[in-house]
């Protein structure tokens, strides 16, 4: 056979006509202690019930070490999830919420930032009209459908820095919940505004007084009759 | 030519120039709320202010201030030079004008936004007006900065109706009285007007009236804030996902340039926008062309009809094959139907398949019934392109649609092939007409008394669907972009009518519209003097104000 010429490829090695090399590997040594398993199984068995013993003695007596803490120190760390929890910091990234404003009325205008702002384009938001008599008709609209789908979400948390309402918080403390159907992380607004923050409360960090709130000080003046 | 200077850069102007319009005219931007180039000169918002260099040997004017010192810790007096609104200060020669360049106006630019801002709620999310606000924008390039009252703001009446196209939110209004003036002098009908003074002022609508005449959308548009919102259009939509496609308002035969905002998501249009070209509508638009958009989607043929009832366009042509079977035996027996709605490529197409290859005689106009007019903007014509049509057809000038009904009921056609939907007499009667004869094809872009008289009607595109050009009342031929997908079935005219040819058995084989364009050379076909027609259609829009 003919040698083959390998181009200008830079990326092709030559070929080569002999065979790699072989490798040769020794049989581990069988013993008669290794032939006999026994010994060897009560010793498996041995560190398997000490640590058996010593998490069930930890956990009756409550003395069972930070896993946090103790993740920090060599070896191995379990953790009984999910009856324990690693806690998440301040600063996780959990599910997403709406929030609500005094009368429990959605808080967002649907002035679709987030959705803009959203790199996985999984906020889909239909904007409404307030309905006849409600103080904020005419003047600013509310979201009539705010879905998320938060299988495509990368938290990325744009969404919360786009929101210039405060409306939007990515502060639930949840991370999403391994369901089985994608309809299921397909999140609609009435969800999403039962949520609260971690600490179960619905405070707000924004400052605007809005009509319909009843720190709104009222019009200077109404526009009636002329 | 005169000539001034603005930050060291040399522009013409004509006499009478203020230097804002000098410099708008020659691309230079300074920053303006009140001021708009169809309108009088208010000289209130006082963003536009630069600094006029003194006449060499002169002094400068000087006014004396008070400026803080942060070493003192006190203020200390000082001279700073007067600066001039440039919308209201006419142009000299040899004049020397810093607008960018100078530290006292970057000041005061900055200044003025921060008392515009003031007593403005910071709505831009729920604001209609946000993406296209002038707040915003210069806010960013003059501004940048907090304001530094921490008082909670004037509170002023929030959606007021002003009639039935417009609201109002005095709270976000900066009193540029644009508006005031627009409803003055252009629309001619002074409703507004402003009350109170100093933070307290509002525009209001005179005592009994409401803000109702034809150009009520316009003072939406002139308006640089969001303080007037249309009630078409507030909540519908965000503009940044809206695109503009250059189109011809379809509403009469002004045929005012337009900017056909659609969202290309949805292939939805969601309004109009007045383009400026002072041959045709200058900066205005009426209300009744801003709302015609919702033509491109309302009311649409998108599927083929045979008998009425939903056809395929190949079952269609072949149907249509079927009943204009015999009108090659006599040409003089088939009567054109030439539609005023529609383009001049469409009616082109349809005039070729007429006169050279059927051989047929007689034209006839379709179009829409004269309507209301004035002498601002709208003409009574409500058709797009009469002049188009009229020029097209030249020596064999088309007859009203009513001489054909009458000729129908002498027996003198046995078929019709028609173009567009409308009519301008009684749909009844000439449904009753058509009905006598063997065969009517229309080929329509939306449902009408000439699609439901017709036995097979074919879906065109809009305007909006395709590239079209329309001669307006003043012999301008203008170019209309597209900007939707067609809707079902839908393909442009002149495409419906080759392939009517073709299947009627005819060479026509144009395939682009490119080729028909070649075939209609403006000069001979529009009967439009060439230079205007080319003018106009690589007319570029003056920058909007
Ligand atoms: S976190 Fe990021 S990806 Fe998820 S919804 Fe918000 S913006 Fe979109
Ligand atoms: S959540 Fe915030 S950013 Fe998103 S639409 Fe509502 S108000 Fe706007
Ligand atoms: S007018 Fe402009 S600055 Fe004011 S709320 Fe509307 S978008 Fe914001
Ligand atoms: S409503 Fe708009 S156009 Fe009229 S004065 Fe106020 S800001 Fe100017
Ligand atoms: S634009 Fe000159 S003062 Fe308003």
């Amino acid at each position: 056979m003919a040698k083959r010429t390998f181009g200008t490829n830079p990326w092709t090695k030559p070929g080569s006509t002999s065979a790699p090399p072989t490798k040769v590997i020794a049989r581990p040594r069988r013993t008669a202690e290794v032939q006999a398993y026994l010994p060897e199984f009560f010793r498996g068995m041995a560190v398997t019930m000490k640590h058996f013993f010593k998490n069930t003695k930890e956990m009756v007596l409550g003395q069972k070490p930070d896993p946090v803490i103790e993740s920090l120190n060599d070896g191995v760390t379990t953790i009984s999830y999910p009856e324990e929890r690693r806690p998440y910091a301040e600063r996780f990234r959990g599910l997403h919420r709406l929030t609500l404003r005094d009368d429990a009325s959605p808080r967002c205008v649907a002035c679709l930032c987030c959705s803009t702002a959203c790199p996985a384009q999984c906020i889909h938001i239909e904007a409404g009209e307030y309905e006849e008599g409600d103080p904020r008709r005419g003047y600013e609209r509310y979201p009539k459908t705010f879905v998320i789908d938060e299988l495509r979400c990368v938290f990325c948390g744009f969404c919360v820095e786009a929101c210039p309402c405060d409306a939007i918080r990515m502060d639930t403390g949840m991370h999403a919940t391994p369901y089985d159907s994608r309809e299921q992380f397909i999140y609609r607004k009435d969800l999403l505004m039962e949520f609260t923050g971690r600490d179960g409360s619905r405070k707000t960090a924004n400052t605007r007084h809005e009509p319909g709130d009843p720190t709104h000080p009222g019009l200077t003046r109404e526009q009636g009759e002329h | 030519m005169a000539t001034i200077k603005i930050d060291g850069r040399e522009i013409p102007f004509e006499q009478g120039d203020t230097i804002i319009r000098a410099a708008h005219r020659a691309g230079i931007d300074i920053p303006h709320y009140c001021w708009h180039p169809g309108l009088s000169v208010a000289a209130n918002c006082r963003m536009c202010l630069v600094e006029v260099l003194p006449p060499p040997g002169r002094p400068a004017m000087q006014l004396d201030i008070l400026r803080w010192d942060p070493e003192k810790k006190d203020y200390v007096p000082a001279r700073k030079p007067k600066l001039v609104p440039s919308c209201q200060q006419a142009c000299a020669p040899g004049m020397e004008v810093l607008s960018d360049t100078s530290d006292h106006v970057e000041e005061a630019r900055g200044a003025v936004q921060e008392l515009l801002l003031l007593n403005h709620p910071v709505d831009c999310p729920i604001c209609d007006q946000a993406g296209e606000c002038r707040l915003q924008d210069y806010w960013l390039e003059h501004q940048r900065s907090g304001k530094r009252m921490r008082q909670e703001i004037v509170h002023k009446p929030k959606a007021t109706p002003f009639g039935p196209t417009i609201i109002y939110d005095a709270e976000r209004c900066i009193i540029c009285t644009r508006c005031v003036r627009f409803t003055a002098e252009v629309a001619k009908d002074p409703v507004l007007s402003v009350r109170e003074r100093g933070n307290l002022n509002e525009i209001v609508v005179s005592p009994g009236r409401q803000l109702d005449h034809n150009y009520t959308l316009m003072t939406e548009h002139v308006c640089p804030v969001g303080a007037l919102t249309s009630i078409d259009f507030r909540f519908k939509a965000r503009v940044w996902f809206l695109r503009s496609a250059r189109a011809i308002c379809q509403g009469c035969a002004t045929g005012c340039n337009a900017y056909l905002d659609y969202d290309p998501r949805t292939n939805t249009p969601h309004r109009y926008r007045p383009r400026d070209n002072m041959e045709v509508n200058k900066y205005w638009m009426c209300d009744e062309g801003m709302l015609s958009y919702k033509r491109a989607v309302e009311g649409r043929l998108s599927m083929a009809l045979v008998g009425g009832e939903d056809a395929g366009v190949d079952d269609a042509l072949a149907a249509a094959k079927e009943q204009l079977a015999g009108h090659g035996d006599d040409p003089g027996r088939v009567a054109i139907v030439l539609s005023a709605t529609h383009s001049n490529e469409d009616n082109f197409a349809l005039l070729t398949l007429a006169k050279t290859f059927i051989g047929a005689k007689d034209l006839y106009v379709s179009g829409k019934p004269l309507g209301q007019g004035d002498d601002i903007l709208m003409s009574a014509d409500k058709n797009s392109n009469t002049r188009g049509v009229m020029a097209l057809a030249g020596a064999s000038s088309p007859k009203p649609f009513a001489e054909l009904i009458d000729a129908i009921h002498a027996g003198k056609y046995a078929y019709v092939i028609a173009l567009g939907a409308e009519l301008e007499v009684d749909a009844q009667e000439a449904k009753n007409a058509l009905s006598k004869l063997k065969g009517v094809v229309t080929i329509a872009a939306h449902e009408g008394p000439l699609v439901s008289a017709a036995h097979i009607a074919l879906p065109a595109c809009t305007w909006a669907e395709t590239d079209g050009t329309y001669v307006n009342r003043q012999g301008i031929a203008q170019r209309s972009e597209r900007a939707l997908l067609p809707r079902g079935e839908a393909r442009p005219g002149w495409e419906l009518v080759a392939r009517l040819g073709r299947a009627l058995g005819y060479a026509m084989s144009w395939k682009t519209l490119a080729e028909v364009r070649r075939a209609l050379s403006p000069d001979e076909t529009t009967g439009v003097p060439r230079d205007a027609a080319e003018r106009a259609l690589v007319q570029k829009p003056e920058v909007s104000a």
